[in-house]
């Protein structure tokens, strides 16, 4: 939608290549050149996609895009123009319903973006013409313009910053709204205008920009320092001046907004399928009534009996015109047959049902004070259909309350006994040293530590000075480098903050030491590593660097490694999260050289990453390591417990994280995900890494493991999930690079073949674990499993902004209202506050929302079968003349009042099993798994059944009318009280058949069930009560209350009732008798096993991870 | 501080039965004793009303005289429109050989005239028929106007094809001297059809009400002028008019005709002999191959004489009880295997 709308208002896109030349203040840049006066788009933000004046047109245009709707608006036009039985009112109020509801709620929520966008382009903005600060509104701002922006306020548009009022031209900024980080960036203007402080001043700037052509690249990193993006907020500067660059459609923030991708939940590709199935039988029952109606017309008395001539106009219709509406008029006639009620009924369920997920109490978290979240209601009964999960690690299954445990300094091992309570720390723990390194290692450590982060401190306001250490708060976008600073506070040396550039520190002898911060090589999740590069006040040149072993140890002399190692390993053993420490002297020569290559790259306009990342590679080499660091993430609540019961519903569960293997291996096991029983399948760069060429050694590993799993699990993939209790385990552990290695090794032939053995051994595995994985290869794993054969529902859950891809990709995502940001919870489906509420989520909301809709579903197929049935059968006994059986009023009415408010209630309501049931029998949720209502199986027992129905009711009414009277004074019905038995017995019969379908009766269910019944009754006697004087036809004048004048139509409705739900009945009897037999069978069978009772699982406490120990 | 709590107080999702999904629910558990009494019940009722049914059908007399083939004469020349007013007479002799006691009632029955055909069905003005405009006759083509466009009441198709044949019935008490059994054309239609759905244009008199409008094209006798001896049977309010005029649903249906009148020798009801029907014969079906017969039959407090709904409920109440027999030696056999166990 965002592209369209910036074509539009961009137009000539493709003539425009490279760059693009900016003059600021649009002042030509010298006097003699001519001032071309460039056409960029203006700083209108429109996310809206109406406006008043095309909301009609373009909005019953897409309505009637969708197959259904375009239907019954074909439907509605032949009954207008076709002389038809029915009324165009009986189809047309339903479609009339349904597109208004759909067409206000999407006009409020057009409304409401307009409202958002006018909020943003009506903003007011300062900006410096001639000189002069001018008020203007957000959305006049020009390309080239320069614009004054005041603290906390959001750019309007991208910014090139000229000057700030700080002398050394720093801002700071946040983007929360952009990436959900929520720590200050610094950005720094152009060195050339850091002067310019007023508006006279900036006024004489002449100068041209060049710069690139709008890219939406916002997460390899937020455009070089002096770009300020829309969307983004000025923090801790006074005011700050920049000159426009992108503008309104053509900003990061509008290029990254993308609308989400409409998902579609397996229920409702089913619900599409029966629909073609149901317009096959309706066309095919228009096609047969047309032909026999020709055959039958084809004896002239037949034709035109002398009783019903023809009039003029339809003597002189040519025949093939006739048979062709006469197609029409049946079709019009049965196309009750595919309920226009149904999408409206669907619709309410699902966004009534959703409510039933943010009311649940279970859901709220005491400690964000939130419950969970629906984004959508759309894909309800997806969450009983989930066949894999994908879960990120850090934040979802762990809290990541990063914890500092333990630091190894040269090998020597600290660790603090010290507990902190919460953000603010203090100093006071008393530490123990089990042995010490040098002191002046140990310094340096904890320096490194101090200042190679990206922390901001927020100091509260209430103190003066933010040098008062005792009230900092610290900032950042990543809690491992809050609990590395806390953990180097706990051990003497306090960050204090950054002041002019300078980094300070108070040391153990509280004394004050400043660095000053001469580059920031940031975090990615490439290099997997961070660095900075201070000057002392010696003037030494300093680089820290930390990041994770596996990008540290390449790098560091080798001689240093082994005894740090083998800390890292046993910490990553223990679940705990590490991160090694280097640092490294920079000459003076060598930083002249350094500074230079990083602004050069940075100052690139093109491939500006892949420089900006050689020279970090080039920078971060030749290191000398400290020491590691150890920091504990802790388990979420329940997170065991919930990945068991998930697994023991039968779903897979696949974790996929960015963190090293060990770590993620450690977490598997205190969750569960792995037992210790489970023999775990690796392929690792580690596994591969042995053999020289690893392509081989892969394609060796794959095979040998697709032949242990083939072996174990015979050809019965069917019960392969029943099977997982009695076989043997297998747990999968990949990693990132052996992942592309598979999925990527294009140039070999094989690479497919590569592919498929991998998915054979994912598919047999219970559990796999990916790890060092990228958000884009998430994301891709994902997809591949989406695509696999029978196309298996896959669920996300993720909690950071790496996840957003994976939840985007997936058929249902999960975002966790975690600590790191808010991202993964907008762009997800459903979001909840942890992980444990999956448990709920699937077995009990998911399971129940499924058997309502699919239920709801059938039913309605199923309502309107046996309504239609009769109908239909009907012309076999009048001709082929296209008469109506029912009343128009019953007709128009049968969808939308008698019958509708019943299955709207069981839909909401029913609850077939205990909710605690379900959540406690996990196996449950097995049973509707791979949309087990909506197979072909329960489908035709349905339309069996509604075929069946339907034929008691016309036939047994049609011998019923075989007698002379069914009045003891011999007075004789008409064709209308026929039509009315039919009816009274239909309307009875599918409304009890659903009383017999609900399992929990609430008082809401009575009322609508027996008022529903009420309501018809009550509604033919005053129907047939009055002489309508709007009515032509008084058909239905006293024919209700005429029928059941008669005993014989009593007990003839009460016998046809009877036998329509007679087998219904017999199948509940029956289906009681075995559960009833089956859950004996099952008490006999626990009363003996618990004689040989063992312990299926061994408590989390009891296991050492000495246990896994011989696989790895 | 105490506002920031009710805060969050307030996002705490409210406790109540309905947003938790644990509103108090009544959960059917069936019980084999239940279960199985309620089928036995059901089966027993079914029985019951099935044989009960049976029986008061088999109780009433029923006669049906078809009498296209015994009057061919007069079909042959019905065949032909243009013979419309060329009388023809036919009497058919029958025996009747029970009396048939209690009311009798006089039914004609046609075979193959489909009065459920859309178009037919559509072919009258209801307001017409109310007595409100005689003028309005929009629905009733292709019988809405003569050829020189006065309208036609009663208007359209249905009323057009009125059963035009006059049966009377005669009983031959002794061999040579019929009686004409005295027959009542009162009471034959819906109440509501007679007093309300249909009612005359007022006026002084029927004829002059009807001004300025024409009598159907297949009538002989213009709507004023039905009834000769009862005059207030006449115009829309005509008995036979209004029974015709309610479509039957099926091609082949019974409309009654009259009722007798028990008097004299007819008080208990047709007793046994011979008798005779006599008919005016109008009503052409040859031409769409129809039939016509003429149906005497008395009725009990289920109606009219068909053994259906009677057998329908035997054979339901036949299986309810197969069923529930089975599902007792089922319930039994369970029984037997759990006491096993628990012996074991």
């Amino acid at each position: 939608m965002f592209r369209r709308s910036f074509n539009r208002f961009c137009a000539g896109e493709e003539k425009r290549v490279g760059t693009r030349t900016v003059f600021v203040g649009n002042h030509p840049v010298s006097e003699t050149e001519a001032y071309i006066a460039q056409r960029f788009c203006d700083n209108r933000i429109v996310s809206s996609k109406y406006t008043l004046w095309n909301f009609l047109p373009k909005n019953l245009f897409e309505q009637f895009r969708r197959i259904a709707n375009f239907y019954f608006l074909i439907i509605f036009l032949v009954q207008v123009t076709v002389d038809t039985p029915t009324s165009p009112v009986t189809s047309g109020l339903p479609l009339f319903f349904v597109i208004t509801v759909t067409a206000i709620k999407q006009g409020y929520e057009d409304w409401l973006r307009h409202r958002a966008d006018n909020e943003v382009n009506k903003r007011t903005v300062y900006i410096i013409e001639n000189a002069k600060r001018v008020r203007k509104e957000s959305e006049k701002i020009k390309v080239g313009d320069v614009v004054e922006v005041q603290a906390d306020e959001t750019f309007p548009c991208d910014l090139i910053l000229l000057s700030s009022c700080t002398s050394d031209g720093t801002c700071y900024v946040t983007t929360a709204s952009l990436d959900g980080e929520s720590n200050c960036k610094t950005h720094y203007a152009v060195r050339d205008t850091i002067a310019l402080h007023t508006a006279e001043s900036i006024d004489t700037l002449r100068a041209a920009i060049e710069c690139e052509q709008p890219q939406p690249d916002l997460y390899k990193s937020l455009g070089p320092e002096n770009l300020l993006l829309k969307g983004a907020t000025l923090k801790n500067t006074k005011k700050i001046y920049g000159v426009a660059v992108y503008t309104g459609m053509e900003t990061k923030m509008a290029l990254n907004y993308q609308g989400k991708s409409q998902k579609r939940s397996a229920v409702e590709k089913s619900i599409n399928a029966f629909l073609i199935v149901y317009l096959f039988i309706l066309l095919t029952k228009a096609a047969v009534c047309t032909t026999l109606k020709y055959v039958w017309q084809s004896t002239p008395y037949n034709d035109e009996p002398w009783y019903n001539q023809k009039t003029q106009k339809e003597r002189e219709t040519l025949k093939v015109l006739k048979m062709f509406t006469d197609f029409l008029s049946f079709m019009v006639l049965f196309n009750f047959i595919i309920p226009v009620s149904m999408y409206v009924t669907v619709e309410m369920q699902k966004f009534l049902g959703s409510f039933f997920i943010s009311w649940d109490k279970d859901f709220y978290d005491e400690e964000i004070h939130e419950g969970a979240l629906v984004n959508t209601s759309d894909l309800n009964e997806e969450l009983g259909q989930v066949d894999y999960i994908f879960t990120d690690k850090t934040g979802t299954l762990t809290e990541n309350s990063m914890e500092f445990i333990e630091c190894c300094i040269d090998g020597h091992k600290y660790k603090g006994v010290a507990q902190e309570a919460d953000g603010l720390s203090e100093t006071d723990g008393p530490l123990t040293y089990f042995d010490k390194a040098d002191k002046n290692r140990e310094e340096l450590f904890l320096r490194a530590l101090c200042l190679c982060h990206t922390v901001e401190i927020k100091t509260n306001d209430a103190v003066d000075g933010p040098t008062e250490s005792a009230k900092l708060t610290y900032v950042s976008s990543s809690p491992d480098e809050i609990a590395l600073v806390k953990g180097a506070k706990k051990y003497g040396f306090t960050f204090v903050g950054i002041r002019n550039g300078h980094m300070r520190i108070e040391n153990q002898r509280k004394e004050i030491e400043e660095y000053e911060l001469l580059h920031t090589l940031n975090f990615d999740s490439v290099r997997r590593r961070m660095s900075v590069i201070v000057k002392t006040q010696a003037g030494d040149i300093l680089l820290f660097c930390k990041g994770a072993d596996s990008a540290v140890f390449p790098r560091v002399q080798n001689h240093e490694i082994e005894l740090t190692k083998a800390h890292v390993e046993r910490n990553a053993m223990d679940g705990y999260r590490t991160l090694c420490v280097a640092f490294k002297e920079i000459t003076p020569d060598d930083y002249e050289r350094i500074n230079r290559q990083l602004i050069e790259a940075k100052m690139a306009l093109q491939d500006r990453e892949e420089k900006m990342e050689k020279v970090f590679d080039d920078i971060e080499t030749n290191m000398n390591l400290i020491g590691a660091t150890a920091v504990e993430d802790k388990l979420q609540d329940q997170a065991a417990e919930t990945i068991e019961a998930l697994h023991a519903a039968g779903l897979k569960v696949w974790v996929l994280t960015g963190d090293k293997m060990e770590t993620a291996k450690s977490t598997c096991y205190a969750c569960r995900l792995f037992q210790t029983s489970t023999e775990l399948l690796e392929l690792t760069t580690k596994t591969i890494e042995e053999s020289e060429r690893k392509e081989d050694r892969l394609h060796e590993l794959l095979i040998e493991y697709r032949k242990k799993l083939l072996h174990d699990f015979p050809k019965s993939t069917r019960s392969l999930k029943k099977a997982w209790t009695e076989h043997q385990e297998y747990g999968l552990i990949i990693d990132g690079s052996t992942l592309s290695l598979i999925l990527n090794s294009s140039q070999d032939s094989s690479s497919n073949n590569y592919k498929s053995i991998f998915l054979q051994i994912c598919m047999k595995c219970t559990a796999v674990l990916c790890c060092r994985m990228a958000p884009l290869q998430k994301a891709q794993i994902v997809r591949m499993v989406k695509n696999l054969k029978g196309s298996p529902i896959t669920l996300s859950i993720g909690d950071g902004a790496n996840d957003v891809s994976m939840i985007l990709e997936s058929h249902v995502g999960i975002g966790i209202k975690g600590k790191e940001g808010r991202q993964a919870a907008r762009n997800s489906d459903y979001a909840v506050p942890k992980f444990k509420h999956l448990k709920k989520l699937l077995l009990a909301h998911g399971h129940l929302y499924y058997v309502r809709i699919a239920h709801l579903v059938q039913y309605f197929f199923y309502k309107n079968l046996c309504f239609i049935l009769p109908q239909f059968l009907y012309q076999f006994f009048c001709g082929f003349s296209q008469q109506p059986l029912y009343d128009a009023a019953y007709l128009t009415m049968y969808n939308i009042c008698f019958t509708s408010l019943p299955i709207l209630a069981y839909s909401l309501l029913e609850q077939h099993i205990n909710i605690d049931t379900l959540t406690s029998d996990p196996r449950l949720y097995m049973k509707i798994s791979g949309n087990a209502m909506l197979q072909l199986g329960p489908f035709l027992y349905w339309t069996f059944l509604a075929a069946f129905e339907g034929t008691v009711f016309f036939f047994g009414t049609y011998f019923l009318f075989q007698t002379s009277s069914l009045e003891e004074n011999a007075k004789v019905y008409g064709n209308w009280t026929f039509g009315t038995i039919v009816f009274t017995v239909l309307v009875f019969t599918v409304t009890l058949k659903l009383a017999l379908d609900t399992r929990f009766w609430t008082w809401i269910n009575h009322f609508v069930i027996w008022g529903s019944l009420a309501f018809y009754v009550f509604f033919s006697f005053f129907w047939g009560g009055i002489i309508w004087p709007f009515l032509k036809q008084q058909r239905m004048y006293f024919v209700f209350a005429q029928m059941l004048s008669s005993v014989s139509t009593w007990l003839a409705i009460v016998l046809l009732i009877f036998i329509s739900l007679f087998p219904e009945i017999l199948l509940i009897v029956l289906k009681n008798v075995r559960r009833r037999s089956a859950r004996r069978n099952l008490s006999c069978k626990r009363a003996s096993d618990s004689l040989s009772a063992r312990p299926s699982v061994r408590p989390l406490l009891l296991r050492t991870f000495s246990d896994e120990s011989n696989i790895l | 501080m105490k506002r920031i709590s009710e805060d969050y107080q307030s996002r705490l999702p409210d406790n109540t039965a309905l947003k938790q999904q644990q509103l108090p629910a009544y959960r059917l558990q069936l019980s084999a004793t239940g279960v199985l009494s309620g089928f036995f019940a059901a089966g027993a009722f079914c029985l019951g009303m099935g044989i009960i049914l049976i029986l008061s059908a088999k109780s009433i007399k029923e006669i049906e005289v078809k009498y296209t083939k015994i009057c061919a004469n007069c079909a042959e020349l019905r065949e032909d429109a243009t013979n419309f007013d060329k009388e023809c007479t036919c009497s058919i002799p029958f025996y009747l050989s029970e009396t048939m006691k209690g009311n009798v009632y006089m039914y004609y029955k046609l075979y193959g005239f489909y009065q459920n055909l859309y178009q037919y069905i559509l072919s009258r003005s209801n307001s017409q028929l109310l007595g409100t405009d005689l003028k309005d006759v929009g629905n009733c083509a292709p019988f809405s106007n003569s050829h020189d466009g006065t309208p036609i009441a009663p208007c359209g198709a249905i009323a057009n094809s009125i059963f035009n044949d006059t049966i009377i019935l005669s009983y031959n008490l002794n061999s040579s001297i019929p009686i004409e059994v005295p027959m009542l054309r009162s009471k034959i239609t819906w109440w509501t059809d007679k007093y309300v759905k249909f009612q005359n244009p007022s006026s002084i008199n029927l004829s002059s009400a009807f001004a300025g409008t024409t009598k159907p094209p297949y009538w002989s006798k213009p709507v004023y002028e039905l009834d000769e001896e009862d005059p207030g049977n006449n115009g829309f309010l005509n008995d036979d008019f209004i029974v015709w005029m309610r479509t039957a649903a099926f091609p082949t249906f019974k409309k009654l005709y009259r009722r007798l009148n028990r008097i004299q020798y007819f008080i208990e009801g047709l007793p046994a002999g011979n008798y005779s029907f006599n008919i005016t014969y109008n009503f052409p079906v040859t031409r769409f191959k129809g039939e016509k017969s003429v149906v005497l039959s008395t009725l009990t407090w289920s109606g009219g004489s068909s053994l259906f709904l009677g057998l329908a409920y035997t054979v339901t109440g036949a299986v309810t009880w197969l069923a529930s027999f089975s599902m007792m030696a089922i319930h039994l056999m369970l029984k037997k295997k759990k006491m096993l166990f628990i012996q074991d």
